[in-house]
């Protein structure tokens, strides 16, 4: 069985240290503050314009991404590992991430997702922005339903009628 | 004081109440989780099947799973792993999320050992009571839960007293017509599943409205049968029951050796504590929960778990063994019917194969083999989109991530079996109290040991074979199958076996406890063996069985 925090935690040179310890709502916001351009651009390089699917930008995927991460009920692990895989990128790349052309990106990208730690975490931003994308826009992403209608499939009804993230 | 005092409000927890609120008694029910009203239901993918919305917290609640890694058993708690064993803690359970696609045991079910002989390092036992006395009650589930079918008579389907469903099968996607094709040129038979989902409307409930999303989700009709549309309401409406929500039961207390007291619960909204008598009290919490609790209610008198003095508490945990597979059907290969026919959304894919059900052939030998259902890849958007996004290990973004998306959900439709065959009960799958590990009440957590027999695995790859050859006449491509041995967490039983002998067996074969005269385990616990289908309409007809004889002793 994979040990979950043992597979979050190996191979970075961070350490969930500091972002486990912003217990105020307020200190997570300057902690995700600071990574913010690096997750949208990782984001937009995933899901990028003149796509089948729509981008990431239109549909507001790193306000989902912050939404859903800085929830008290979500899994605290993640939401460390995805502030702290996004610092690792830009450590990575000496703060030139956000700043290269798409080439460097999917360059930087592919060479952080040779590293076990690095392939994680762009799973896990995948992920993230898939349960963006394809949500009920009830979430705020998946803007007029443009995810659904992308992929001829739609949410059942009854729809939600308000968000859960969590308790 | 209550009359009966039931723990858990899922498939057996309702049926209990439901009989016994019917017959005139007081009955309270202890749930964990909170109320959801059918209008509350809705088919968030997010909420339902990818966070906990309906299950509890796995920072608060949990259970450890030991496996064995370099020969020495690892406890690991589900907090870690992210494997949950909790299966729709609200009221009404897990019957509220099921598919409903059941089934009855076959009458050597329930005498494997005698008709299979013993296996190697499998505790396998008939039990104590035959299908003759069980198929009444399998009968009345059928009435009050409401399943939909129709028979077929099939050397491994069992016997019934009356002739057909009175509800039909629901409608069904024109894919079965393939199915059905390929299944008779492979000289295989295949069945109309029963479902537990109504075609029509009966008073109260309202007939399926296909919304595409079932299992997993909450029925906004009625149509599914939960044990909360089903048994709760009805006996909700007798003015007997009091259903008792947010309710954690810590232990029972017993005073005297022979009988339980009361439960001490705590009110998971306040955290109160208090204590809930009753003359008899009714253990139906699944399985592994409900031996967690008889062993947290341990004491001088009981001092190894309440009812445990054969030692046996605990023991002989059963999951289902099998697998599953899938097959594309493309656009552009497919056989026989419409692609728009088949990318109409909501319809069932009832179709079901007993044909290997037991397996008595001059080459491949007599055995115990199972069953195989039929159906469309889960419909969630997310989970559909997010998978098979690698080519040659690397994730696939960009353009070509949306070509591969929108081909994938647009172009085709997976079809898919699952298969179901006995988990053998052996010693190395078990639940016991994790040592160090409690849950936010304070109470031991349940640490389940959950290995497999290797003839489980055997079984279901032989029938993951002719499935995949069926899959192939179909015309599906990209067929892959997966038999696993590791454990279906959402089915699950044994635990307490029930048997005539209380040295080799916690229950009798009422599901009493054979040391403690008011106590009754009315879950699947009291299987000793599971059959090769899913538990759920077994356990309906068992607690109903149980509760008519709770009955007769009140009566008395």
């Amino acid at each position: 069985m994979i040990q979950r925090r043992d597979f979050l935690i190996l191979g970075s040179l961070l350490g969930l240290t500091p972002y486990l310890k912003a217990e105020t709502p307020s200190d997570f916001e300057k902690e995700f503050d600071s990574v913010v351009d690096t997750l949208s651009a990782v984001q937009a390089h995933m899901f990028p314009e003149k796509s089948l699917l729509p981008d990431a930008t239109s549909m507001k995927m790193t306000t989902f991404l912050f939404e859903t991460i800085s929830h008290p009920a979500y899994d605290r692990d993640i939401k460390a590992f995805v502030l702290e895989g996004a610092k690792e990128l830009q450590k990575r790349e000496k703060g030139k991430f956000v700043s290269m052309t798409e080439e460097e990106k999917e360059k930087a990208l592919r060479a952080y997702e040779e590293t076990s730690y690095g392939s994680n975490w762009l799973s896990r931003m995948m992920t993230l922005s898939m349960e963006a994308l394809f949500s009920d826009p009830i979430y705020g992403s998946n803007v007029k339903e443009a995810g659904w209608k992308a992929v001829s499939s739609y949410g059942g009804f009854p729809r939600p009628k308000t968000k859960y993230i969590g308790a | 004081m209550y009359d009966v005092v039931i723990i858990g409000s899922g498939a057996s927890g309702g049926a209990v109440a439901y009989t016994l609120c019917k017959a005139g008694f007081k009955v309270a029910v202890l749930e964990k989780g909170r109320l959801m009203k059918r209008e509350e239901f809705s088919k968030d993918e997010l909420a339902y099947c990818r966070r906990d919305l309906v299950t509890p917290n796995l920072f608060e609640e949990y259970h450890t799973i030991e496996e064995k890694v370099e020969g020495k058993w690892v406890a690991t708690p589900t907090y870690e792993s992210g494997w949950s064993f909790w299966n729709g803690n609200i009221v009404g359970g897990s019957s509220n999320f099921m598919s409903g696609m059941l089934h009855r045991l076959h009458p050597d079910d329930f005498r494997l050992k005698s008709k299979y002989g013993a296996i190697d390092g499998a505790n396998v036992v008939d039990w104590p009571i035959s299908y003759d006395e069980l198929e009444p009650y399998y009968t009345l589930a059928e009435e009050l839960v409401g399943i939909s079918g129709h028979f077929e008579a099939h050397k491994y389907e069992a016997p019934r007293s009356t002739p057909n469903f009175s509800q039909p099968p629901t409608k069904e996607n024109a894919v079965v017509k393939l199915i059905d094709k390929s299944c008779k040129t492979l000289g295989i038979k295949s069945l109309v599943t029963a479902r537990a989902v109504l075609s029509k409307d009966i008073p109260g409930r309202e007939a399926c409205y296909y919304s595409n999303l079932c299992g997993s989700y909450g029925c906004s009709s009625g149509a599914k049968g939960s044990s909360r549309e089903a048994l709760l309401k009805p006996a909700l409406a007798t003015g007997n029951l009091t259903l008792m929500s947010n309710t954690y039961v810590k232990y029972l207390h017993t005073q005297k050796k022979e009988a339980v007291k009361y439960a001490v619960v705590v009110d998971t909204i306040t955290g109160k504590e208090k204590r809930i008598e009753g003359k008899m009290f009714v253990v139906a919490a699944q399985a592994h929960e409900s031996a967690r609790l008889l062993l947290n209610s341990k004491n001088d008198l009981h001092p190894n778990g309440l009812g445990n003095t054969s030692g046996e508490l605990g023991k002989n945990l059963i999951f289902s063994g099998g697998g599953s597979g899938q097959g594309e059907l493309h656009k552009d290969h497919l056989k026989e019917i419409s692609f728009s026919d088949l990318m109409t959304t909501g319809l069932f894919v009832n179709r079901t194969v007993l044909d290997w059900y037991f397996v008595d052939h001059w080459w491949d030998g007599k055995f115990k083999g199972g069953s195989v259902e039929f159906m469309f890849e889960h419909q969630n958007i997310i989970t559909r989109a997010r998978k098979n996004n690698y080519s040659n290990d690397k994730l696939v973004w960009g353009t070509e991530l949306g070509e591969r998306v929108t081909k994938r959900l647009k172009d085709q439709k997976s079809i898919r079996f699952e298969i179901f065959n006995d988990w053998l009960p052996n010693d190395d799958c078990f639940v016991s109290l994790d040592p160090t590990h409690k849950d936010k009440y304070g109470m031991p957590v349940g640490k389940l040991r959950v290995e497999g027999h290797p003839q489980d695995v055997k079984v279901g790859m032989y029938i993951a074979k002719r499935c995949e050859k069926i899959l192939e006449e179909m015309g599906a491509q990209n067929i892959y199958s997966g038999i696993s041995s590791s454990p279906s967490q959402n089915l699950v039983a044994g635990g307490c076996r029930f048997g005539n002998d209380p040295k080799t067996s916690v229950l009798n074969k009422y599901c009493q406890s054979h040391d403690v005269e008011n106590l009754f385990v009315a879950d699947a616990s009291f299987m000793p063996t599971g059959g090769s289908v899913a538990y759920t309409w077994t356990i309906y007809a068992n607690a109903f069985r149980v509760a008519d004889y709770i009955v007769t002793q009140l009566k008395n």
